[in-house]
């Protein structure tokens, strides 16, 4: 899951959020793969583009470290799909991984910020 | 992650849900059904990626490509399961050889004996012979004067007469010094072991230890037995403890049941032998100290046996001690078995490779079959590697299905041989069941199997070249020039079974020659009976008195012809010896001894009974006591050695006493104490001249007596002892032939193995050159076909299609037999006069050999003889 060039204005993905995207999009409940997509470009204001290949290999991944379950279902327009659910050790996931994400977003921030940071200094 | 519960498919068909789904949510958008559907897919990006991805994720990708290589093996055998069935037998046989072979070694060679901290135990030996006796007190010698042993102790293997609940029974055990189980180091299974106060001095304690196999069967597992007291040679003992089950002593080739004081020696047997520097009787074992190295034992030993030398000159004048390996009665049993075993190992490492060259040849010639589509493989991109790996892993599943089945085998073949107790008077069964660890020797012997195998056909698979194999239709151009791998493998193949079958004979032909040679005795049509009169309380002087009347009533049986008896029979290992001196000397040491000689008492009518051609002079008689003067009958060999001519009756020797014994009569010479021995020289003294209870009682029965009605005799015999006094406990009662088992083994286990691994390697070398000349007459059809309708005779047709099997099997054949004569020494020194020279034996390994390859090859000849033109260029 590189992040991948893409051509219009929404931005690819970086590494490794993908998953905690995933998660925290189960916490509203189950959902199958293609909601999950729509739903994590709804939320994003339509600036994240999901690789929906790259989505369905996450969520095996997630579903191989047994953070999410998955079982086939029906979907609100009697389609068939397999609905993906959060696990109780898949939830530990999403809180540690948020608050590592909001800790490097805050560091971030700190750093892009500040007018006399190191990276304005050699310039 | 090894093995994903979710399939491919299931992962396709989600992405499948997912593109309707998402063609569905556009189609809401407001778009048309077909773009909405073209958009999903363009928005999903690469669907066979992400899957192939998927598939990839979650294996090891190696591990699934062998896995279809294994199948892809499985397939090609369930194709031609008579191929595969062929070689996992031929594998399996080749490999069980082996691991038995191997467990055999394992067990009895390579594997210490079974007590705590086995490699500080050895044995002690003398440097210049190989059977370890000693005389009790160079033991105690060695054991008050070393540093380097934290004990040293002496056995002696024993029977008993054990009387217990009023029933009198022969049990084997050993009379053992009072350190015996400090060297051999184990705890008690109940109460306690016998200790150095226990034989301290004779009659210091009257304990016995039992055996757990005793305990359990004689004694049906008495959890009370601590405590009883039991008669022992009539002698009361108690039982103080019983030993570790599993414990049976330190000799590997038996079971010793019960353990009493060497201290009681005198008591137990009626004769004293304790203090005698010149009666050798004893066993030792020794344990070494913690960090003693063997330089510095052996230097001690050399500095004890010195000094006892020094010390005791008449007696000890050659001593010199070494240390070896405990469990074969030294070296005595441990030389001869370590070669022996060393040679089957060598001849079934021989059947393997014959066994791999084999199947090496039949894929080689597989591979040949598959050329074609081998070819087209690399063409549409395959690897080298790829087709190798294939081969491999059918190699692999053969070898591996070969080894299962080996091992069972072998678990049965040892199973069956631990429980085997040869017919023979002694406790004899063998310590070899099998290990879990044959296995792993087992599966490393069949992938090296495999490996080898497999690898035979690697050239052919480098050197394809699809261009070439496609172009000329897959049939490879047969130059008929050049020598295929298979065909030297077939020769090396051939080379390697001859050597078995050469082997197979000698030794045949050795057993055969020591099955019918002059053993100096006749032991067909004999009853031989053994007892021990000590062991029921006897005096020397009453058991001479029972001896005769027992004489008496059996020479009334029907059918007997004459009987007779001594202290112990040739041939039946308990022999004794004395050396012999000239007349005229004053100075007894033993170097100035004339010769050893094997010495036995015997009873007026031995060499008749025995059936030993009296040849001059007198026989033993009763007349002849222990207050007339001293006489022998000597054999010829004696009257060769001492006087250098057959003349000696009348004349004198005497005995390392200085006892001066005049002979009597010649007898003619025998075999005395193993079939193999050059000729020794024995002497055979009047019984009544040296009375004792240690009795061979033989009697002759008619010679046209079948063996069961000589079995009837052996019942009467027992039924006269009864009636004389039940107390005497009869150790053996049966024919003299049955009794000779011990003799005979080693040349029967000998032939037995050998004749199974010659007989294996003719059927191998049958399979192989039946495998190969049908192939290449199969191969060459057309050719031959061709040959046929352009007017080729037979001859012609012939020497065309099998002309090079003829030459390798000649050539196989001659060098193998080479080599067989070249291995066949080393048999001589279990089976008597083995040798490889004998034209008997060189004429039936040529016949065999050229009958095996005459009926391998006849059925191809046909095949190639038969060709008919029309009908094979029709079909081609």
């Amino acid at each position: 899951m590189t992040t991948q060039p893409s051509n219009d204005d929404r931005i690819s993905l970086l590494q490794g959020t993908l998953d905690l995207l995933i998660l925290k999009t189960l916490v509203l409940g189950p959902c199958h793969g293609q909601g999950v997509a729509r739903l994590i470009q709804r939320h994003s204001e339509e600036v994240f583009l999901v690789d929906h290949g790259s989505l369905y290999l996450a969520l095996q991944r997630l579903e191989d470290k047994k953070w999410i379950s998955a079982k086939w279902g029906v979907s609100e327009n009697n389609r068939k799909a397999r609905f993906y659910s959060l696990t109780p050790k898949g939830r530990e996931q999403l809180l540690a991984k948020t608050s590592e994400w909001q800790r490097l977003t805050r560091a971030m921030g700190l750093i892009l910020d500040s007018s006399k940071g190191p990276l304005n200094e050699g310039a | 992650m090894f093995w994903r519960k979710r399939s491919a498919d299931d992962f396709a068909e989600e992405i499948k849900a997912h593109l309707e789904l998402e063609a569905e949510d556009l189609q809401r958008e407001g778009l048309s059904e077909d773009d909405a559907r073209w958009k999903a897919r363009r928005e999903f990006g690469n669907v066979r990626r992400a899957q192939e991805q998927f598939y990839v994720k979650g294996r090891f990708v190696w591990l699934d490509g062998l896995l279809y290589d294994f199948r892809f093996a499985l397939r090609q055998m369930r194709r031609s399961p008579g191929f595969a069935l062929t070689a996992i037998l031929t594998l399996a046989l080749g490999i069980a050889a082996n691991v038995i072979v191997f467990g055999v070694l394992d067990a009895l060679i390579l594997r210490p004996i079974d007590v705590p901290k086995a490699d500080q135990v050895m044995t002690l030996a003398r440097k210049h012979q190989t059977y370890p006796f000693f005389s009790y007190p160079e033991v105690r010698d060695v054991r008050d004067g070393n540093t380097v042993f934290s004990g040293v102790a002496a056995d002696m293997i024993q029977n008993f007469g054990v009387e217990a609940d009023g029933v009198t029974r022969p049990i084997w055990g050993a009379e053992v010094s009072g350190q015996y189980f400090e060297v051999v180091g184990i705890q008690p299974f109940l109460g306690r072991l016998l200790q150095r106060t226990d034989d301290d001095h004779p009659g210091a304690s009257q304990a016995a230890v039992l055996s757990w196999p005793a305990w359990k069967s004689d004694f049906s597992g008495d959890p009370g037995i601590v405590g009883k007291t039991v008669r022992i040679n009539k002698q009361p003992y108690t039982i103080v403890g019983v030993t570790p089950q599993g414990f049976y002593g330190t000799e590997k080739m038996g079971q010793l049941d019960i353990f009493v004081p060497m201290a009681n020696e005198a008591s137990l047997e009626g004769v004293a032998w304790l203090e005698s520097r010149s009666d050798p009787h004893v066993y030792s074992i020794v344990r070494l100290k913690d960090g003693a190295t063997m330089p510095q034992v052996q230097a001690e030993l050399d500095t004890i046996s010195t000094r006892i030398a020094r010390e005791y000159p008449k007696d000890e004048e050659k001593l010199s001690l070494k240390l070896t390996r405990p469990g074969l009665m030294g070296d005595f049993f441990g030389a001869p078995a370590r070669g022996f075993l060393a040679g089957v190992l060598g001849l079934a490492l021989i059947v393997l490779l014959a066994a791999c060259a084999n199947l090496g040849g039949l894929f080689a010639a597989r591979t040949a079959d598959r050329s074609r589509e081998i070819a087209i493989r690399i063409a549409i991109g395959s690897s080298r590697w790829r087709v190798v790996r294939q081969i491999f892993a059918e190699a692999l599943v053969i070898s591996i299905l070969g080894g299962a089945c080996a091992c069972v085998l072998a678990w049965i073949a040892l199973t069956g041989l631990a429980r085997w107790h040869p017919s023979s008077e002694y406790p004899i069964s063998f310590h070899i069941q099998p290990q879990p660890s044959l296995i792993l020797v087992g599966l490393l012997i069949s992938v090296l199997a495999g490996a080898a195998f497999g690898a035979m056909p690697l050239r052919q698979i480098f050197k394809t070249d699809p261009n070439d194999a496609i172009k000329s239709g897959g049939i490879p151009s047969y130059s008929g020039r050049r020598w295929a791998l298979r065909d030297v493998l077939l020769a090396a193949q051939i080379a390697l079974c001859c050597v078995t079958v050469t082997a197979a004979f000698v030794s045949l032909r050795g057993l055969s020659r020591a099955l019918t040679m002059n053993m100096g005795f006749n032991p067909k049509h004999v009853v031989l009976t053994k007892f021990e009169l000590n062991q029921a309380g006897y005096s020397t002087v009453a058991a001479d008195q029972f001896q005769r009347q027992l004489l008496e009533k059996v020479s009334q049986l029907p059918g007997v012809r004459s009987a007779a008896y001594g202290t112990t029979t040739p041939l039946s290992m308990d022999t004794s010896d004395s050396n012999i001196f000239a007349q005229q000397t004053t100075d007894f040491r033993p170097s100035n001894r004339k010769f050893d000689a094997f010495t036995y008492a015997v009873s007026p009518g031995y060499f008749s009974a025995a059936e030993t051609p009296l040849l001059a002079g007198r026989d033993v008689s009763f007349t002849d006591t222990t207050k007339t003067p001293a006489v022998a009958v000597v054999n010829q060999e004696f009257a060769r050695r001492l006087f250098h001519s057959g003349n000696a009756v009348g004349r004198y020797y005497k005995d390392g006493s200085g006892k001066q014994i005049q002979i009597v009569g010649i007898v003619a010479d025998g075999k005395y104490f193993s079939l193999t021995e050059d000729q020794e020289a024995t002497a055979f003294f009047p019984i009544t001249q040296q009375p004792t209870g240690h009795t061979s009682f033989i009697v002759r029965t008619d010679p046209d007596f079948t063996d069961a009605v000589t079995n009837d005799t052996a019942v009467a015999i027992r039924k006269v002892i009864r009636d004389l006094d039940p107390a005497i406990p009869v150790r053996e009662c049966s024919t003299w032939n049955s009794q000779l088992g011990m003799t005979f083994f080693m040349p029967q286990v000998a032939t037995v193995a050998l004749g199974l691994f010659g007989a294996f390697g003719l059927l191998l070398s049958i399979t192989g050159t039946f495998g190969l000349a049908s192939y290449t007459v199969s191969k060459r059809l057309r050719e031959l076909s061709i040959r046929v309708a352009l007017g080729a005779q037979a001859k012609n047709i012939l020497s065309a299609a099998l002309g090079r099997m003829f030459v390798l099997l000649a050539a196989g054949s001659v060098v193998g037999m080479l080599l067989g004569i070249a291995a066949s020494r080393l048999l001589s020194a279990i089976v008597y006069q083995a040798t490889a020279q004998d034209p008997i034996v060189l004429a039936s390994v040529a016949f065999t050999l050229l009958l095996t390859g005459a009926l391998s090859v006849a059925c191809p000849v046909r095949r190639a003889l038969h060709v008919d033109p029309a009908n094979v260029l029709r079909e081609q």
